[in-house]
């Protein structure tokens, strides 16, 4: 498999109210694999949108470069392939469903009514296809986005935000739809606040603050780190102070010992020494990183500049930035 | 040219369908049809003032129109986004330019025809003449206002490449009242050998550069009919091309702005 993005310093700066320049996305450096789903997370205003309308071609870069499928940002064969699906879509509310795929199919050359009734099928608007858009709900002009962003049967989807907003079911469909696309082999980018989607459906991530990358990789790699507590009682204080693990974190009050460790050390010893001093294990629990623990622990106290910036073969490698 | 005429299409779809424009134009039919009660308080020639005053209705609105549908139309995709998801697909911004143009255009097209049919039916009922070699001429002026509108829609669609909706209203506005009305004057001056040196390079540069909105106004003949434009075909042809040379212009600048904008 090939990248199906990759930029090498990609930079775009404004002029700022104070005079001088702003980075809104600051030597951004990102590999994207093709077939796999890529998602993108930052706070707001960290330049995910900015970074998409550049890989779109539809905002110029300042500096560094970028490639989609090997060619250059904007590249109109590539606009052939790519697909976009923005934050709070807003399509002309005077068109029904089935007239906003004929105009969009239109921009491809497709003329095919039976297309656009699959993809309205798909994203379950067939019903509502002579609507027109000023009477559909947000779930629903996020799907018509969504069946609109088909209509070229693209081999990349910039998905900005694509369940904000939506009801639980429309949610999962949406969900089910971004895994459908990886199974047909697409390769799909999600830009994303929720990030227990993320967690549950990116097979890579990158995590952008002010407009520079601070994390990015596969995400098993990413939440490597997780932790074990034992519980036990029936513990004396002198037991207490023999556990000499310098990364476990122990407490003990009235008899009782609880014992966090990383998820790397053996606990076999420590409860064997448990039973042998006459205590009781209570429970052992594994707690793994979660990506919202990875994103706290990024964005806050993160100032930027301090973050080393990934190498695009690093990042290909799949290595923690 | 497909994209660039599903582009126009739904600019036409979108234009027939704002309300703002819409009122406008109701106004200017409304004016149109009681043209005839008012034309009958003047003193002077009824047909003469008939004519007068429902082709000034046709052309003021049709300003108005030309201006307020072109303004809008660039920033409006920018502000809701929707340009985002046209030009993502293989569309060049040049061809979202030009098929937004196009559009207002077919849409200034389409209402300037609706008044002029109300113009038509209202000076054949209140003249009593029904044969179509008597209305036809009529149509003549609308003709050329809509020549003379296309113009327009292109000075505004050029400014809104890199101003604000107000700030393109005043310019767009501005400059169709000094290309209508200090045409001549900017054209007697660079043609006078009693003027100074530098003056007549102001006015002559002015001459060169403004469109000459002028041109169009091809009224006084139908409302009196001893005035006559010699070779008029030949003059209409004429001014069209003139008036395409200067859209042709104004497209091209507007593309190599729009090109290099931020959206």
């Amino acid at each position: 498999m090939g990248a199906a993005i990759e930029t090498k310093n990609l930079t775009k700066s404004y002029k700022s109210k104070q005079g001088g320049r702003i980075n809104v996305v600051d030597h951004l450096n990102l590999y994207v694999e093709e077939g796999e789903i890529f998602g993108f997370l930052g706070p707001n205003g960290a330049g995910k949108t900015t970074t998409i309308k550049m890989l779109l071609g539809i905002i110029y870069p300042t500096e560094g470069e970028g490639y989609v499928f090997g060619k250059e940002l904007g590249d109109m064969e590539v606009h052939r392939i790519i697909s976009y699906l923005p934050e709070k879509p807003y399509y002309y509310e005077h068109m029904t469903g089935l007239e906003i795929l004929r105009f969009y199919g239109s921009l491809f050359g497709i003329k095919d009514d039976d297309l656009f009734k699959s993809l309205l099928e798909k994203v379950n608007l067939a019903g509502d296809m002579t609507k027109t858009i000023n009477q559909y709900s947000k779930g629903m002009q996020q799907r018509i986005g969504l069946a609109q962003s088909l209509l070229n049967d693209p081999k990349l989807l910039f998905l900005d935000e694509p369940t904000g907003g939506l009801d639980p079911i429309a949610h999962i469909e949406i969900r089910d739809l971004i895994l459908q696309f990886r199974a047909e082999g697409k390769t799909c980018f999600i830009s994303s606040h929720e990030l227990s989607d993320v967690e549950r459906i990116c097979d890579r991530v990158a995590i952008i603050n002010k407009g520079r990358i601070a994390k990015q990789g596969p995400l098993d790699d990413l939440l490597k780190g997780g932790r074990i507590e034992i519980t036990a009682t029936d513990i004396t204080e002198a037991f207490s102070k023999t556990i000499q693990d310098k990364d476990a974190i122990v407490s003990f009050s009235h008899g009782r010992l609880i014992v966090d460790l990383p998820d790397d050390h053996n606990p076999n010893a420590l409860l064997d020494a448990v039973r042998s001093s006459g205590g009781t294990i209570v429970s052992v629990i594994p707690r793994r990183k979660r990506l919202e623990d990875l994103f706290l622990e990024t964005v806050s106290g993160h100032d930027g500049s301090s973050v080393e910036i990934p190498n695009p073969n690093d990042a290909k490698e799949g290595a923690e930035a | 040219m497909r994209p660039i005429l599903s582009i126009a299409g739904t600019t036409v779809g979108e234009a027939i369908r704002r309300r703002v424009l819409l009122i406008i134009l109701l106004v200017g039919i409304l004016f149109l049809a009681i043209a005839p009660g008012l034309s009958i308080l003047s003193a002077r020639q009824e047909r003469a003032v008939l004519i007068g005053l429902t082709l000034g209705v046709i052309q003021l609105t049709s300003v108005v129109i030309a201006i307020v549908l072109t303004v809008y139309m660039i920033p409006n995709e920018i502000e809701r986004r929707t340009i985002y998801t046209i030009l993502c697909k293989p569309v060049q911004r040049w061809q979202f330019l030009v098929g937004k143009y196009l559009g207002a255009v077919a849409a200034l097209a389409l209402m300037m025809a609706m008044m002029t049919v109300v113009l038509i039916v209202v000076y054949a009922i209140q003249q009593q003449v029904y044969s179509p070699d008597q209305l036809a001429p009529l149509a003549k002026a609308p003709v050329m206002f809509f020549v003379q509108m296309s113009l327009l829609a292109a000075v505004a669609i050029f400014f809104s490449t890199f101003v604000t909706p107000l700030v393109n209203f005043f310019l767009s506005g501005g400059l169709y009242l000094i290309g209508s009305a200090f045409s001549s004057f900017f054209e007697s001056i660079s043609q006078s050998a009693n003027v100074q040196p530098f003056a007549k390079g102001i006015a002559t540069f002015a001459n060169m550069i403004l469109p000459n909105f002028a041109y169009y106004n091809v009224q006084n003949p139908l409302i009196n009919p001893q005035q006559a434009i010699q070779n008029e075909t030949v003059y209409y042809i004429q001014v069209t091309v003139y008036g395409l040379f200067y859209i042709g212009i104004l497209l091209v600048g507007g593309i190599l702005i729009f090109d290099r904008r931020e959206v």
